[in-house]
């Protein structure tokens, strides 16, 4: 073994406290060592889910508390899969932000350290086997993620970190309204165990848990209608930050909403509801967003409307549905995080951050805005892009369950959010400037994280072979229900004397 | 080698892109050698019947070249190839080549990708890169993108998603997306998947052909793209929609038990939209909408002819759209060349250009009478066995009605050719010149092309029969000239040549004749050397009149006209966006109003428990 | 162990409805004053109602603290069976591990919601959420 999962979580921890030492020996240190750390972390995750998808999945426990009873960190090819993703966009997003707005040295030392506890708790909740310690990684995502909104001080920054924070308290108490009420019942907080034992719990209470959960997780996995933060916090934390709620923290709410659905408990009627709750989601986000005035806004509601889909797609059940599920969370985490990634350059000086400022600014940024055209033709599920391929496999999953319907209702949704891609695209193209508006020349190493996601879209959307592999996996391991819990609870079996 | 067609289409289109940043000579050669490199590989080295395969996510596709797609392969390279040339000079000076190149073979490269794809996913994907190709074009200008530009995308978008869930629906049935396995188990689908997946097809299809009442974004795309590009755009994109509708049409919709009402439909709707356009396009004043229009009246017949089906109409509707590219290509060529040797394409400010532009003149003057249906090019067989079929299948309404716009369409063709070429000569036009020759051969070699086809239909005529055996039409090679009417009148196509020679001889030798004889009594004189009852026109008097060209007729026809379709889909998105602008006040942006949607959500969850988690 | 809510005896029904009881005062605050730092101190107030809801999950009538000291053990052999009934009196200690978590939590979240508030303050010039709406829509 090359390494052990612990060290997702205890690297970059490590290295988020170790940024303000460093920095005083040598201040470049601070902005080089989370691309180091993420670079190692990268590597580490992408040979372990290759070993993982061969033999099966690893569990590593904690301090020698075997499960039940300890914390153990689940690298399954679902969590893996994920992990990597996260660290890809997180590596990706340093690369970008290394020189974003000359921001001083201070500044610098909060913002990444802040990213990389962003980073390491989104991974952790991913990892994490233990209901609880989800929360704390879910309570240390959110705490980094309120500060890095209410990073720029110029800005209304500061209300829509004060509604998320709200919001959020809200999430975390019934988080723990849910944990206790599974405790009181079971008396374990192990997920494989709950799992195991979850027919035990009276289903009054099962219910009210699974609802509480609902309503938490929902609001990490901006659901309708508990995402009133989502639009306010995308907008306006920094563009790479932004990039980061989209492609890394909301990627972890909607795993954990997921886990605790499909795993945790058994109630029927979940797959209906996700369905219905998603379409309800995607609908009011893409109608919100045809009418919006900021840009940044605009790819909120967005990415709001897309996380419905991947919901609508994991209520499909089947494991096609899970597998298109996973594929369009793929998808999007690097396709909405290059629109951010350009889309923040299109609108850099700007304070309003209007579609309207972005007119004939193709002419000043060729390759961001062809970078931007390219991200929104991947979106709106255009061939031979990313996108399309996602799209479709989802169809053919709600085609195979019969349900006609979500096909009708998701593709109209479709038409809608073209329409607004295409009208920002042809504002890019073919207005004349304002000449107000100054432009800022993208740096090299934004060009280099735009180009480099750029470059995924166009290897997924041509040889979709290069992950549909992972993302088979991943669905039958999220599915596998008694498999997660074997694994999980047979090594526990092995250490105890 | 559809492989290297392929890979010659797509590294041209992208080397032409790049090389624009080097230089325009290179740029001009890459795009150039590709489309010749592309056309002489299709005409030498394409087998018909080769087929390659091979898998990408799990799905296997296939590539081949039937009778059928071979005729529509023809359709898109002959053009596409002509209109290189002639865009060489089209486009000259203007902004972002590379740009236009680029998207331009790209969309040659989908349209052959479309009638080679033997199997659905390909088919879609190749579908989809035609889209957005042609809408770079549409965009190209940067002239109401916001409204054409939209138009077109969403309107084909919906087009392609009607098509998408067509694809995933017999997906899901059969586990095959190939072509030919979803044709050959189509009758094992239940009733409902039966009708609806050559509806939610046809769809997809009727949008690109501009069929009513899908037809909305044809005029406003068709003229905003350069005109070097809409003679593609109109004459081979469009068939594509063409080439669909007989896929459908003849494997799936004749199986039907009760395939007749929907026959019936789709050749009135084909008949309604020949008849609209004919008529939109009479009342216009630019000659890109009027033949904007007209393209949408002629893709009517062409659809009028694949629904009724029979042998005859659907041998019609195939050479009329060949004959569809050749025209209308010529005619958007002939805008394109007045619009660049005068900077306006209105009939109320250009005219009398014969003299300037003799070669457009004749090129069009060819043209139009191949559109208008009158003997002996062209259009006439194509049209008289279009009537021919309607009338032996019993439909003498529609006859009537395709009669009528067939007889309408004389108006605008003359408008057209009068409100350019002919009229009183203006001072302003005085230094207009003949087009460049790379704009003006293209259109000749089409115009002639047209004549030799009104003699020799059989040119088209084989390859279209056998492209009908390969749909499993039975095979008409042996009495091809027997199937019509037409042929069998003049006696079959020995005696009709010996004919129309004879005919054609003696009008040449009056025609030496006079031009000899009244070589020296020729005397040039201007528009204004005439005398109208005694009296002598002063010099600011307008003689000709091409504004309210056809006041009466538009004026008897006005009720009709009244109701226009795209102001119904204008007041649905006006009445759509204030839904929408609506919808997004929810998110009032306080913050407490937040909270209590969540405590509202978690409320009315606990309240439904049962009925959710029951 | 076996923990059931309802067959509760008077003390630990006590504990439970003044938690409910102070999550809701928590929940009032939270969601229906106006001013940010009642809002603030509102969701300090629900915190501290979870916290007591956990802690009486843990909670046992007379229960010892969770600790085998020798003095318990007694040199009794450290088998399964014996350790189940030595840990019979005893408070669970889960929930008050998960508790002083959750305190810590809080108090991060407390101190960064405050100081948001003092960054809109000099930003509005006011503490009403109600006119606190710069983004909307």
């Amino acid at each position: 073994m090359v390494g052990s999962p612990v060290l997702f979580i205890a690297i970059p921890l490590l290295a988020a406290f170790l940024i303000p030492l460093l920095g005083f020996v040598w201040k470049e240190s601070v902005r080089i060592l989370p691309g180091l750390v993420l670079l190692y972390l990268l590597y580490l995750s992408l040979t372990l889910m290759e070993q993982v998808v061969h033999t099966g999945t690893i569990v590593e426990v904690i301090a020698g508390w075997a499960p039940p009873w300890g914390i153990n960190l689940v690298f399954s090819p679902l969590t893996g899969l994920l992990t990597t993703l996260m660290i890809l966009m997180g590596f990706i997003i340093w690369i970008y932000s290394y020189r974003f707005k000359n921001i001083d040295f201070q500044e610098a030392v909060k913002y990444f350290i802040l990213l990389l506890m962003l980073i390491t708790g989104s991974v952790g909740i991913v990892l994490t086997g233990d209901i609880f310690n989800q929360f704390v990684f879910i309570e240390i995502t959110s705490i980094s993620a309120y500060a890095l909104t209410a990073f720029y001080k110029g800005r209304d920054s500061a209300e829509a970190s004060f509604k998320y924070l709200m919001i959020g308290s809200l999430s975390s108490m019934f988080l723990l309204l849910a944990i206790a009420l599974i405790y009181s019942q079971l008396g374990t907080l192990n997920m494989a165990d709950i799992a195991a034992k979850a027919h035990l719990m009276k289903p009054e209470f099962k219910i009210l848990a699974l609802i509480f959960f609902i309503t938490g997780l929902g609001i990490e996995a901006e659901i309708f209608p508990l995402n009133g933060w989502a639009p306010d916090a995308y907008a306006q934390a920094p563009g790479p930050i932004g990039a980061a709620f989209s492609g890394i923290v909301v990627k972890a709410g909607v795993y954990a909403m997921i886990r605790v659905m499909f795993t945790l408990f058994d109630v029927a009627g979940t797959h209906q509801f996700l369905i219905v709750i998603g379409i309800i989601t995607l609908i009011i986000a893409e109608m919100s967003a045809v009418r919006q005035e900021h840009l940044k806004r605009m790819l909120a509601y967005s990415s709001i409307g897309q996380m419905g889909l991947v919901i609508v797609a994991f209520g499909i059940g089947t494991e096609e549905g899970v597998f298109a599920a996973l594929f369009l969370m793929l998808n999007h985490a690097i396709i909405k995080s290059l629109l951010f990634l350009s889309g923040s350059y299109l609108v850099y000086h700007s304070t309003g951050k209007y579609i309207s400022e972005v007119d004939g600014i193709a002419r000043n940024l060729p390759i961001t805005s062809f970078l931007f055209a390219l991200g929104s033709i991947a979106i709106v599920g255009m061939p031979p892009f990313a996108g399309f391929w996602s799209k479709w496999s989802m169809l053919t999953a709600a085609a195979h369950s019969n349900l006609i319907l979500i096909i009708g209702l998701v593709l109209s949704v479709s038409l809608i959010e073209l329409v607004y891609y295409f009208r920002v695209l042809n504002r890019i193209y073919f207005f004349p400037k304002k000449k107000e508006v100054v432009v800022k020349k993208p740096t090299i190493n934004a060009l280099l994280a735009m180009g480099l996601l750029g470059l995924l879209i166009l290897i997924i959307g041509f040889y979709p072979d290069s992950v549909t592999g992972y993302l088979h996996a991943a669905s039958q391991s999220l599915l596998d229900k008694g498999k997660y819990i074997h694994d999980v609870l047979s090594t526990g079996q092995l250490l105890l004397p | 080698m559809i492989y290297i067609l392929f890979s010659i289409l797509l590294g041209g289109a992208i080397l032409t892109f790049l090389a624009n940043k080097i230089s325009g000579l290179l740029r001009d050669t890459f795009f150039l050698l590709t489309m010749l490199g592309a056309t002489l590989i299709f005409y030498t080295q394409l087998h018909i019947g080769g087929l390659v395969n091979f898998s990408i996510g799990s799905f296997n596709l296939e590539w081949g070249v039937n009778s059928f797609s071979w005729y529509f392969s023809l359709i898109v390279l002959g053009l596409g190839t002509l209109a290189a040339f002639y865009a060489l000079s089209y486009m000259k000076g203007k902004e972002n080549l590379g740009f236009f190149y680029f998207s331009f073979l790209i969309s040659i490269l989908s349209m052959l990708g479309i009638v080679m794809s033997h199997d659905l996913i390909s088919f879609f994907i190749f579908w989809e890169m035609m889209t957005w190709s042609s809408y770079f074009m549409v965009i190209y200008s940067g002239k109401n993108v916001q409204k054409n530009g939209i138009n077109y995308i969403l309107f084909s978008a919906f087009g392609a998603y009607a098509m998408l869930t067509a694809i995933a629906l017999v997906y899901a049935n059969i586990h095959s997306l190939s072509i030919v396995e979803m044709i050959s188990n189509y009758g094992q689908f239940s009733p409902a998947l039966q009708t609806w997946i050559p509806i939610l097809f046809l769809m997809a299809f009727s949008v690109k052909a501009a069929m009513m009442p899908l037809h909305v974004w044809a005029p406003g795309a068709y003229s905003d793209s350069p005109m070097a590009y809409t003679s593609v755009f109109s004459g081979a994109l469009s068939k594509m929609g063409i080439y669909g509708m007989i896929l459908i049409f003849v494997t799936m919709i004749s199986h039907l038990p009760d395939d007749t009402w929907f026959r019936e439909v789709f050749a009135w709707l084909g008949a309604i939209t020949a008849i609209m356009g004919t008529l939109w396009a009479i009342a216009q004043d630019d000659a890109r909408k009027l033949l904007a229009y007209s393209s949408v009246a002629q893709l009517g017949y062409i659809i009028t002819g694949v629904a009724i089906g029979t042998d005859l109409a659907m041998l019609s509707a195939l050479f009329l759209a060949a004959l569809h590219a050749l025209f209308k290509g010529t005619l958007f060529m002939a805008v394109g060349a007045v619009e660049r040797q005068t900077g306006t394409v209105k009939f109320s400010e250009v005219t009398g250009l014969i003299r300037k532009m003799p070669w457009t003149f004749i090129a069009s003057l060819l043209a139009i009478i191949a559109l208008a249906g009158i003997p002996p090019l062209g259009g006439f067989v194509g049209k008289w066995m279009l009537y021919e079929s309607l009338i032996n299948s019993n439909h003498y309404i529609l006859v009537i009605a395709i009669f009528f716009a067939s007889t309408s369409a004389f108006l605008y063709c003359y408008k057209f050719l009068f409100g350019f070429f002919l009229g009183q000569e203006e001072k302003e036009w005085a230094h207009v010149k003949e087009a460049p020759a790379l704009m003006v051969v293209p259109m000749l070699l089409m115009a002639g092309f047209l004549v030799i086809l009104g003699t020799f239909p059989g040119i088209l005529l084989k390859p279209a029969d056998t492209a009908m055996q390969t749909l499993g039409f039975a095979p008409t090679e042996g009495h091809l000239w027997s199937m019509s009417v037409l042929f069998n009148a003049w006696g079959d196509q020995v005696l009709l040549r010996p004919l129309v020679y004879a005919i054609a001889g003696i009008f040449l030798f009056f025609l030496i004749i006079l031009t000899v004889k009244g070589w020296k009594n020729t005397r040039y004189v201007t528009t204004k050397d005439i005398s109208s009852s005694g009296e002598v026109p002063l010099e600011h008097e307008n003689l000709t009149f091409s504004v309210n060209f056809y006041q009466p007729f538009l004026r008897a026809v006005g009720p009709v006209m009244k109701h226009r379709m795209i102001t119904w889909y204008r007041e649905f998105g006006a009445g759509m966006e204030t839904i929408f602008d609506f919808t997004r006040r929810i998110y009032t942006g306080n913050g407490q109003t937040y909270a209590i949607y969540v405590m509202v959500f978690l409320v009315i969850i606990l309240l439904l428990q049962n009925t959710i988690f029951g | 162990m076996e923990f059931k809510l309802f067959d509760l005896s008077i003390v630990e029904y006590a504990f439970f409805v003044t938690s409910v009881l102070i999550i809701l005062i928590g929940l009032y605050a939270a969601l229906v004053k106006k001013t940010l730092i009642k809002i603030v101190i509102g969701l300090s107030i629900l915190d501290a109602g979870i916290n007591l809801l956990l802690i009486s999950i843990g909670y046992l009538k007379a229960g010892t603290a969770p600790i085998f000291s020798p003095a318990l053990v007694k040199n009794m052999p450290l088998t399964l069976e014996n350790i189940k009934k030595l840990s019979e009196g005893m408070v669970d200690p889960v929930p008050q591990a998960l508790v002083l978590t959750a305190i810590v939590i809080g108090f991060g979240v407390t101190a960064v919601a405050l100081s948001l508030v003092i960054r809109l303050y000099r930003h509005h010039h006011t503490l009403n959420i109600d006119e606190i709406k710069n983004l909307k829509w």
